[in-house]
């Protein structure tokens, strides 16, 4: 790096270096296409959104980390010293033009993610104001529907340890297994009735935590058919992991009919995996550390399946 | 309040039993500090090893899923407050004083005091296994209701030991800092201006800053959980009007900020170490040592980036998204500094070099994966998955535990006066290195299908990550013992060290290895010129012909 | 410290000799320590707007008369406090023991005034957030208070070993940094808690 360079090895390392920023840029925007591959399949309007701004954080991500790889690279290929020379290197000890640049760079790049992700999170608008139990707004008041629709339904969310119940106020029905009408807008009113849960639907990209003594309106627009996992996503306890249950998005008509089908089946008790492990558990001659016994599982109409296969 | 005057202590005794009993001299109490972290290190990482045990398989079958929660969360407690804040008091307590000149810290015996509150928070914690019900399991976070829910029903209880243990830990850290502040505000030596002042000092400044203002909101928070827990106050209880959404508050204005005290004393040995093994000046001195302070202005503003999801308002979540992006600036301009001090130098890579490169390799990762964080969507679909936990990971593990490695290697001939060993240390490297990515890597497309953290069982589609990002922790596992065989057969037969055998400009490297009690005594050199003036041809200090000149007659004689 | 040179105040101090760094060491202590009562004042502020009902029943809030009267005292010990540390910088020793005795019974007035009031309150700490962050606020500074006595005790003591000025004298300086820390944060307090219902 010394400074007589020939004009004709500057033009070679200008060469070389927009030869090795075009193949990182094109590296770059490859692993922001990959980026949709390592995310679960899209099932609401929440999703796309989620995932386009991921990939183009990996996109610009990947172009940065090439970057700084690459001078680290460089140096330890290049800038060895040679066998016993314990001799130092030409001494800079730093350029005001250099450091300008790469503080207002990173700036700008910031301020541009930031810019983009408040924008993305207007669209989403999952969320109604944070209340709590004694500000209940009318459904109506909470708005930020995207596309400007009502909400079809309202599901009203109960988290216990270590069950979730789903109650569809409306057709009076409740449930261990959360149904859906694909592309109705959906509000869930979240509660819980001891510790925090979190409401987590990996394939929806929404996540909120179920705070005791709140409640919660959170909306949701399911977009595709198939059956995936509700995750508790807040710890909660000693059979958090297991606290997790179904979401299963139908037609219009599916749904309908679960609803009324579920209307005429009897009561009985809701999934609840907690409550046959601790069973086991409390059978043993010594127990173990302690636990919170699980709470009873709620009296249901339809319990669902726990082997269902699922899709994300 | 005189906690402490230079107290004129006996000629204290040389051989081993000064480690093992109420020493003030900063250099024992920092060997102390180390060996003590290191202890609790492999008592977390066989913790670690059991967490990765029972997430090889989808069930939950190795251990109980209350012993689970109770190992998880007693890895990280164990990680964080009795390694990691440990081993870094440590390192400022051998560098600070010798690296600035002073004969030692200026509360000696408040030094000591902090020191042993270490030992014995440790064992408070560790005896929370053995009490009835287990130790806490509510995560490090120790979230209320959770953490307030006493299952066993004693008054003596895990949770409780916990909370009392972490107080304890934050009482011992306010006395560090309160000296190591001090210290550095009014021991330099003559002619060492605040920009005279080595990077790693600067750092240790900033992130005792940080301790200082961010630590007494937990201490504040954990007082209230445990009258919650003990007393049956209802300051988180919901029941009684409490809000448990408040100690999230109190904990992330301290635990976030936490994590820049750990990570800016490792850019601070970033920043030493560069220039010595790549033979150039720092690049751009003042801006490097100045970015600390911006991290300290803005990681006291970012701390609801952890609540984004925990029913913060979207004005909040937006705020504090724009706070936490702003973050990337003043580390950028040192990552990049640290680049401009590679670019053309004349590199050796001996194991602290690669420690440092591979340290640097990881937190470029690790600080891409957090401006995702940072945006509010994103985080929202991976925030509490194992996303997270991976990020982390490469920060903790990756950057600052491979940071603080390096400068384990790079001052181990200074204070202990030997040479550790080259192979053995390449050898520990390359086994971190490649451990700590095929641990932690996994863990992110883990976390984006959608594997929340702190489960003891998953579902089967996670298997395969989950198996790789085990097979590197057991191999993360392994590769300490190449450290402890090399630190410990160094310790004992290792070759006899020069005063500066890695040709090192610094106050530090000026004084005998290892540098005697009262360190420069009463010749404090006077420093007349700034840190890192490799191939300046410029002294560091008035005389320092004549330093360096006595100290190779010693060693000559010797 | 084996120098005792006697130093007026305000002289330029011997500096490198005498280093000040207790004072240094205590002034970050107290910087630190007011964070704790900040996270204490703001999570009262937190529970206190978003509370339903923030009285416990048949609480309706609380008599502040016999509390200002306490508060007067208290503030006015912080002038006591000054003209003893401005007696003892004359070395004027009789009235400095003279002043600070006076603070320290104003200071134990000021906790006999907290239990007086403490004993006829209808309310626990388990009454619900606003017992619970009534005690925890007003027990948290009375131990700072009963601190700051038993520190100028220990001060007042101090004050009769001969020739202890050089050692006692950033002693009487902290302890009545504390002293004053105490009384600011009693203010807030008062504000918070007998001012804001």
């Amino acid at each position: 790096m010394t400074s007589s360079s020939t004009r004709s090895i500057n033009a070679t390392a200008v060469a070389g270096l927009s030869l090795w920023v075009g193949v990182m840029v094109f590296i770059s925007h490859w692993m922001g296409e990959q980026a949709h591959r390592w995310l679960p399949v899209q099932a609401s309007t929440a999703a796309p959104l989620v995932d386009d701004l991921f990939s183009f954080e990996t996109a610009i991500g990947t172009f940065v980390f090439l970057g700084v790889v690459s001078v680290m690279v460089w140096v330890m290929l290049f800038n060895r010293a040679e066998k016993y020379d314990d001799t130092d290197a030409f001494p800079i000890e730093g350029n005001t033009r250099l450091e300008v640049i790469w503080t207002a760079i990173p700036f700008v790049l910031v301020m541009g993610i930031a810019f983009w992700t408040i924008r993305a999170s207007e669209q989403l608008g999952t969320l109604g104001p944070m209340e709590h139990i004694h500000l209940r707004n009318s459904v109506e008041e909470v708005g930020g529907y995207p596309g400007d629709r009502l909400p079809a339904e309202q599901v009203e969310v109960i988290a216990r340890q270590w069950s979730w119940e789903f109650r569809y106020p409306g057709s009076n029905v409740s449930s261990t297994e959360l149904h859906l009408a694909v592309n109705e807008p959906v509000t869930f009113r979240l509660v819980s009735e001891d510790v925090l849960h979190g409401f987590y639907i990996p394939a929806f990209r929404v996540k909120q935590d179920v705070i005791p003594g709140r409640a919660i309106d959170f909306n949701v627009t399911p977009t595709r058919e198939g059956v995936y996992r509700l995750r508790d996503s807040q710890f909660s306890g000693t059979w958090f992991a297991a606290n997790q249950s179904d979401v299963v998005v139908e037609s219009a008509e599916e749904h309908q009919a679960w609803l009324e089908q579920a209307a005429r089946s009897p009561l009985q008790p809701g999934l609840s995996l907690a409550i046959s492990e601790y069973a086991t558990r409390q059978a043993r001659s010594n127990p173990g550390w302690a636990t919170v016994p699980p709470a009873h599982p709620p009296q249901v109409n339809v319990p669902g399946s726990p082997s269902q296969p699922h899709q994300a | 309040m005189t906690i402490a005057t230079f107290p004129p202590e006996p000629k204290p005794e040389q051989g081993w039993g000064r480690y093992f009993g109420f020493c003030t001299d900063a250099k024992v109490i920092g060997i102390q500090y180390i060996v003590t972290a290191f202890f609790f290190f492999l008592i977390g990482g066989l913790l670690a090893m059991v967490i990765r045990g029972e997430l090889i398989t989808p069930q939950s079958d190795l251990v109980d899923r209350a012993v689970y929660n109770g190992i998880y969360t007693m890895h990280g407690t164990i990680m964080l407050f009795l390694f990691t804040f440990p081993v870094l008091n440590g390192l400022n307590n051998l560098l600070i004083p010798t690296m600035i000149g002073a004969p030692d810290m200026a509360f000696p015996r408040l030094n000591a005091v902090a020191f042993w509150l270490v030992p014995i928070f440790g064992f408070l914690l560790i005896a929370s296994f053995f009490v009835p019900g287990g130790p806490a399991y509510s995560g490090w976070w120790s979230y209320p209701p959770v953490s307030i829910q006493n299952p066993a029903g004693n008054l003596i209880n895990g949770q409780g030991m916990w909370i009392t243990a972490v107080a304890l830990s934050g009482v011992s850290s306010i006395m560090g800092a309160i000296n190591f502040v001090t210290t550095i505000l009014r021991m330099r030596a003559p002619g060492m201006t605040f920009f005279r002042m080595p990077v790693f000092c600067w750092t240790a400044l900033a992130a005792q800053s940080l301790q200082l203002i961010g630590l007494p909101a937990l201490t504040g928070g954990a007082i209230m959980l445990l009258m919650d827990l003990t007393f049956g106050t209802s300051f988180y209880r919901a029941e009684g009007g409490g809000d448990p959404v408040l100690y999230q508050h109190f904990f992330w204005f301290y635990s976030h900020p936490a994590v820049y005290v750990i990570i800016l004393p490792v850019f601070g040995i970033f920043s030493e170490l560069f220039p010595v093994y790549s033979r150039k000046p720092l690049f751009g001195y003042v801006y490097v040592a100045l970015a600390s302070f911006i991290i300290v202005g803005l990681g006291l503003i970012v701390w609801v980036h952890h609540m984004f999801p925990s029913g913060v308002a979207q004005w909040m979540r937006n705020l504090f998204m724009v706070t936490t992006m702003l973050i990337a600036v003043p580390t950028g301009v040192k990552v990049f500094a640290w680049l401009g001090t590679l670019w053309g130098g004349k590199l050796r890579l001996t194991t602290p070099m690669l420690f440092c490169l591979g340290g640097l390799f990881n937190f470029v990762f690790a600080g891409i994966t957090g401006i995702m964080l940072a945006t509010v969507p994103v985080d929202i679909h991976v925030s509490n998955t194992y996303f997270v936990v991976g990020h982390f990971h490469y920060v903790i593990y990756g950057a600052a535990v491979m940071g603080i490695f390096a400068a384990i290697y790079h001052w181990f001939p200074k204070f202990i006066g030997r040479m550790p060993y080259e192979g053995l240390g390449k050898l520990h490297f390359l086994l971190t290195f490649i451990g700590a990515n095929l641990n932690f890597l996994p863990m992110h497309p883990l976390g984006l299908m959608g594997m929340p953290r702190r489960v003891s069982s998953y579902d089967p589609e996670f298997t395969f990550w989950n198996v790789v990002a085990s097979l590197g922790a057991f191999l993360l596992g392994v590769s300490i013992i190449p450290f402890l065989l090399n630190m410990l057969s160094a310790w004992i037969r290792g070759p006899k060290a020069t005063h500066n055998p890695w040709n090192a400009i610094g106050l530090e490297w000026l004084l005998p290895s290892p540098p005697p009690e009262d360190n420069f005594g009463e010749d404090v050199p006077t420093v007349i010129s700034r840190p890192y003036g490799y191939g300046l041809g410029k002294p560091l200090v008035e005389h320092q012909d004549e330093i360096e000149r006595k100290l190779e007659l010693q060693e000559a004689s010797a | 410290m084996t120098t005792t040179t006697l130093q007026q105040p305000g002289a330029p101090a011997e500096h490198e000799e005498q280093p000040k760094h207790n004072l240094t060491g205590f002034i970050i202590f107290l910087c630190s320590e007011s964070v704790i009562f900040l996270a204490f004042f703001s999570g009262y502020a937190l529970l206190k707007t978003s509370a339903l009902n923030w009285l416990p029943q048949g609480v309706d809030g609380l008599e502040w008369k016999t509390p200002l009267v306490n508060t007067i005292v208290l503030v006015s010990s912080s002038g006591t406090i000054a003209l003893a540390e401005h007696f003892k910088n004359r070395e004027n020793m009789l009235l400095f023991r003279g002043f600070w005795l006076m603070s320290m019974a104003m200071g134990a007035y000021f906790l006999y005034g907290q239990a007086v009031e403490w004993s006829g309150l209808q309310f626990g700490f388990t009454s619900g957030t606003f017992g619970g962050t009534f005690y925890l606020l007003t027990g948290f500074h009375g131990l700072h208070v009963a601190t700051g006595i038993l520190l100028m005790g220990l001060m007042l003591i101090k004050s009769f070993i001969p020739g202890n000025y050089s050692g006692g004298e950033q002693g009487v300086q902290a302890t009545s940094l504390f002293w004053h820390f105490v009384d600011v944060i009693w203010i807030i307090l008062f504000l918070l808690i007998y001012v804001w219902q």
